[in-house]
């Protein structure tokens, strides 16, 4: 696992994908690859009102990637310093073996190179001490990076709030 | 930079450059660099038009008047200095999609058409005739030789030489697809002439109607120019038509040919000798507004030994051949001795078997492996019984009562000599040996008759005795002259008259329209990028250059009938499918790169990189270790390799060529395609160590996901 969480307050996402679209417009990706994507669910009824949610996926960066080993160039690989899984462009074939392996499709493929394209967290971004260029246009301020230590935290408050409020919980 | 390269590959990595280092600071000369590159991207890729170098250009001065970005100003002068230089290039990767420096990827040309002294298309005519589409691939071929049924049945073929296929086995028959394309397509009705262009109001003069002539004649009229071919003979055709004999190329074909030219409008005066029956001063009188001489070289070298003038039986090859052609069938002598090892000796060697003689000799002064013959001839002549007496220098021409006797020959031995590639012969003293003989022929080069050209006292001429031309324009030394053919070159071959031909017509056009002339020799037009035959690489491999079937024996021995019996309709069509289409795979031989030293698969075997280093090729052997992971498809500049899923399968083919087809596996969820079972289990290897899951568990990744995120939707708080 990265050093880093991407963590998205689904309370908040309205879907709008603009997270999706300044992605690609970051890293000029041609129509086809998505690195990150926004899923919905939904809408479904729930006590008679329809809701959705909008569930934000970018590549998890796995502790063990498949997609590291699957590929026989040594393309993708796992930065040893934070743990950021990211494809080489040099050294990458076009033999897709990392989108056959990968069990929640983050590689993409990128017709107009001819090599896969995937999200590394905007690596050169975050070395600058930015964020990832999803998360800065996030309308809704729904999408947060930071290191793992640092993102518990918000969930934690959101947790108690939930169960403090004492409307939403079942005791 | 270097002779090599591209100038406009050259200028798109400057831009790069330019533009990698970050040199340009100011948003507006950044926007423009970025759209001169794409520009000339499209020159480079096949997809300009006639406004993309204006466009560039102007965006060049945008570059050199912004005052305040040296480095744009910099970008600015060097791009303009590129392209005034080589403008002319830049002109010709747009007009003609070829790059013959190799270094465009898409425009790479095929190396049979650069071979091509007329620049045909042959990639795309050969896949024209695969398909059956004979009349298309005639138009394909005119719009570079007006004459494919001639040069299918005579050409020297240099095509062939370069071939790539004959890197693997034998090369394409190039040659006689063309002529089968063009019996079929004159028998049908649909070999027909290009649409004509407007009525230029101007008359130009053709002098000799050999295929050099002939060619700036079909080209000048198709631009809408009046032509008028004079000839000193008495029918068209030059020396297609007296050098060649019948047996080789019937006269139907020539006389069919030609009139095409004559539905164009063109009109012949024959009988009519320039400068003798006619001078320049009544031509110029007529308002010609431009003469192209092709008179060919028509007149024999002496031997240059004694008893040469002594004995009227002694002949010229290229005056025999004449007299034949028109008509003449006496029988020359009963032993006949031919002195050259040329085609026109070989041609009269068995033209006097034709005419009965018994015993024919050829007699050359070094081996059979220096004859500049055609090697097919060469077998041809012997297989009809004509007998070669190699390293045979002739002497003298003995004889008595103005009859010949024999020839006196010295015995000759092969030197290698100092700044010559071909061994010299050598007489070997005391040697001299008599060759019984009735008649000796001469065969030994032709030369330019230069006495008919006599009042053009201002004509420059070679050394060699030729006309001096510009080889770009084929200008003459006389403003509104123009020359080619065997006049201009000595005597060379129909294809190369062809060619000359049409840049003269192209620079008379120039002429008359008062366009400058290029400096840069014209470069062949790429004219389609057809779409490549579909067939297995074992049916691709297997297929053999088919075996031309022959006349009789005893016809070949005592007619003029072709000889050669031509291919049936089905050894064509394979026989054009064996075509590699190197006018799309470069065999720049990056797929095998990525398949042996990234992928570490090595299921390729394309070893026809070069010519110096060929490896072995074997189309069949893909299979047996490709995965069809599409990484050398992913690779390959020119779309010549592609992976596709078709129904139930997925296929890799090169050029048309199915190199693998594997059965596909489908998701057990949702029925996707998740590419053949032995791709899924190179991946499921490379895997195996950090993932868990059941080897019977066939889901693909996105049904996979969808489990997954469907089940995190559940527990998380929504």
């Amino acid at each position: 696992m990265s050093q880093y969480y991407l963590f998205q307050d689904t309370k908040k996402c309205i879907g709008c994908h603009a997270c999706e679209v300044q992605c690609k417009a970051n890293k000029n990706l041609p129509v086809g690859p998505r690195l990150c994507q926004i899923i919905q669910v939904g809408p479904k009824m729930i006590g008679g009102l329809p809701r959705a949610a909008y569930i934000f996926m970018p590549c998890y960066h796995c502790e063990n990637p498949w997609c590291v080993a699957a590929c026989p160039t040594g393309a993708m690989q796992q930065r040893s310093s934070d743990g950021i899984v990211f494809v080489d462009h040099n050294l990458c074939v076009g033999c897709k073996t990392c989108i056959s392996a990968c069990p929640w499709g983050a590689p993409q493929w990128n017709p107009e190179t001819g090599k896969v394209v995937k999200c590394d967290y905007c690596k050169d971004r975050v070395d600058q001490g930015l964020d990832p260029a999803c998360v800065t246009t996030c309308l809704t301020h729904c999408l947060k990076f930071g290191k793992v230590e640092d993102m518990t935290q918000i969930r934690r408050d959101r947790h108690a709030q939930t169960v403090a409020s004492l409307e939403h919980c079942a005791f | 930079m270097s002779v090599s390269q591209c100038p406009v590959t050259e200028s798109i990595l400057f831009i790069d450059d330019v533009i990698g280092k970050g040199g340009l600071t100011h948003p507006r000369s950044r926007r423009i660099a970025e759209e001169i590159h794409s520009l000339l991207d499209d020159v480079a890729w096949g997809r300009a038009g006639d406004d993309h170098l204006p466009a560039v250009l102007s965006l060049i001065q945008d570059l050199l008047q912004a005052a305040n970005e040296p480095e744009g100003y910099r970008l600015g002068e060097h791009l303009h200095q590129t392209m005034q230089m080589h403008g002319e290039v830049f002109e010709s990767h747009v007009k003609t999609h070829n790059c013959p420096t190799e270094t465009c990827e898409w425009l790479t040309p095929a190396p049979c058409q650069m071979a091509c002294p007329a620049g045909i298309d042959v990639p795309t005519y050969v896949t024209l005739i695969g398909q059956g589409r004979d009349a298309e691939a005639i138009d394909v071929i005119r719009q570079d030789n007006p004459f494919p049924w001639v040069c299918g049945l005579v050409c020297t073929r240099p095509c062939e030489f370069m071939c790539v296929r004959g890197r693997m086995d034998t090369p394409v028959s190039i040659k006689f697809l063309k002529a089968f394309a063009a019996e079929r397509a004159m028998s049908e009705g649909t070999y027909r002439n290009p649409e004509k262009g407007p009525d230029q109001g101007k008359r130009i003069c053709v002098i000799g109607a050999g295929p050099g002539g002939l060619s700036a004649a079909y080209y000048l009229a198709l631009k809408g120019y009046g032509v008028h071919v004079i000839e000193a003979l008495p029918t068209a055709g030059g020396m297609i038509m007296v050098g060649i004999p019948r047996y080789r190329l019937p006269r139907e074909v020539i006389d069919r040919e030609v009139a095409m030219l004559e539905e164009l409008g063109v009109s012949f005066a024959f009988n009519t000798r320039f400068g003798e029956d006619v001078t320049l001063d009544d031509l110029k009188s007529q308002g010609f507004a431009a003469f192209f001489f092709a008179i060919g070289a028509h007149k024999a070298y002496n031997l240059g030994i004694p008893g040469e003038a002594d004995f009227p039986q002694t002949l010229e090859a290229i005056d025999l051949l004449r007299r034949v052609a028109l008509g003449e069938r006496r029988m020359p002598g009963r032993r006949v001795v031919v002195i050259g090892g040329g085609n026109v000796a070989i041609d009269a060697a068995r033209t006097c078997m034709r005419l009965g003689c018994p015993e024919v000799t050829i007699a050359y002064r070094r081996t059979r492996h220096e004859m500049p013959a055609d090697e097919e001839e060469v077998e041809q002549a012997e297989e009809e019984g004509i007998h070669f007496s190699f390293l045979t220098i002739p002497a003298k021409i003995v004889g008595e009562d103005k009859k010949i006797t024999g020839l006196s020959c010295i015995r000759a031995e092969l030197v290698k000599r100092e700044g010559s590639s071909r061994m010299s012969p050598v007489p070997v003293l005391g040697s001299e040996y008599i060759m019984d003989a009735d008649v000796v022929i001469s065969a030994i080069g032709q030369k330019v008759d230069q006495l008919c050209m006599g009042d053009l006292e201002t004509m420059d001429w070679t050394r060699r005795g030729t006309i001096d031309v510009n080889m770009v324009t084929m200008e003459t030394s006389i403003a509104g002259i123009f020359a080619a053919g065997d006049a201009v070159t000595g005597p060379a071959t129909v294809i190369e008259a062809i060619g000359g031909g049409k840049r003269a017509a192209e620079a008379i056009d120039r002429y008359l329209l008062g366009l400058p002339q290029p400096q840069m020799p014209p470069v062949p037009v790429r004219r389609r990028r057809e779409a490549c035959i579909e067939l297995p690489a074992s049916t691709k491999t297997v297929i053999k250059r088919p075996t031309m079937d022959m006349l009789n024996m005893d016809r070949r021995r005592t007619t003029f009938q072709q000889v050669e019996l031509g291919y049936t309709e089905n050894m064509v069509r394979e026989e054009a499918r064996r075509c590699l289409r190197c006018d799309i795979c470069r065999r720049c031989g990056k797929c095998v790169e990525v398949c042996r030293d990234k992928m570490g698969i090595s299921a390729l075997e394309l070893g026809y990189l070069d010519f110096d280093h060929p490896g072995p090729t074997d189309l069949r052997v893909t299979e047996e270790r490709c995965i069809a992971c599409g990484a050398c498809a992913a690779n390959c500049p020119n779309d010549a390799m592609k992976i596709e899923d078709r129904g139930d399968e997925r296929l890799l083919m090169l050029c048309g060529t199915i190199l693998n087809r594997q059965k596909l596996v489908y998701c057990n969820s949702c029925g996707k395609a998740m590419g053949p079972m032995k791709y899924l289990d190179y991946i499921r290897k490379r895997t195996k160590s950090v993932t868990q899951v059941p080897d019977d568990a066939l889901i693909c990744e996105n049904c996979a996901r969808t489990k997954t995120a469907r089940f995190n939707v559940h527990t998380l708080p929504v």
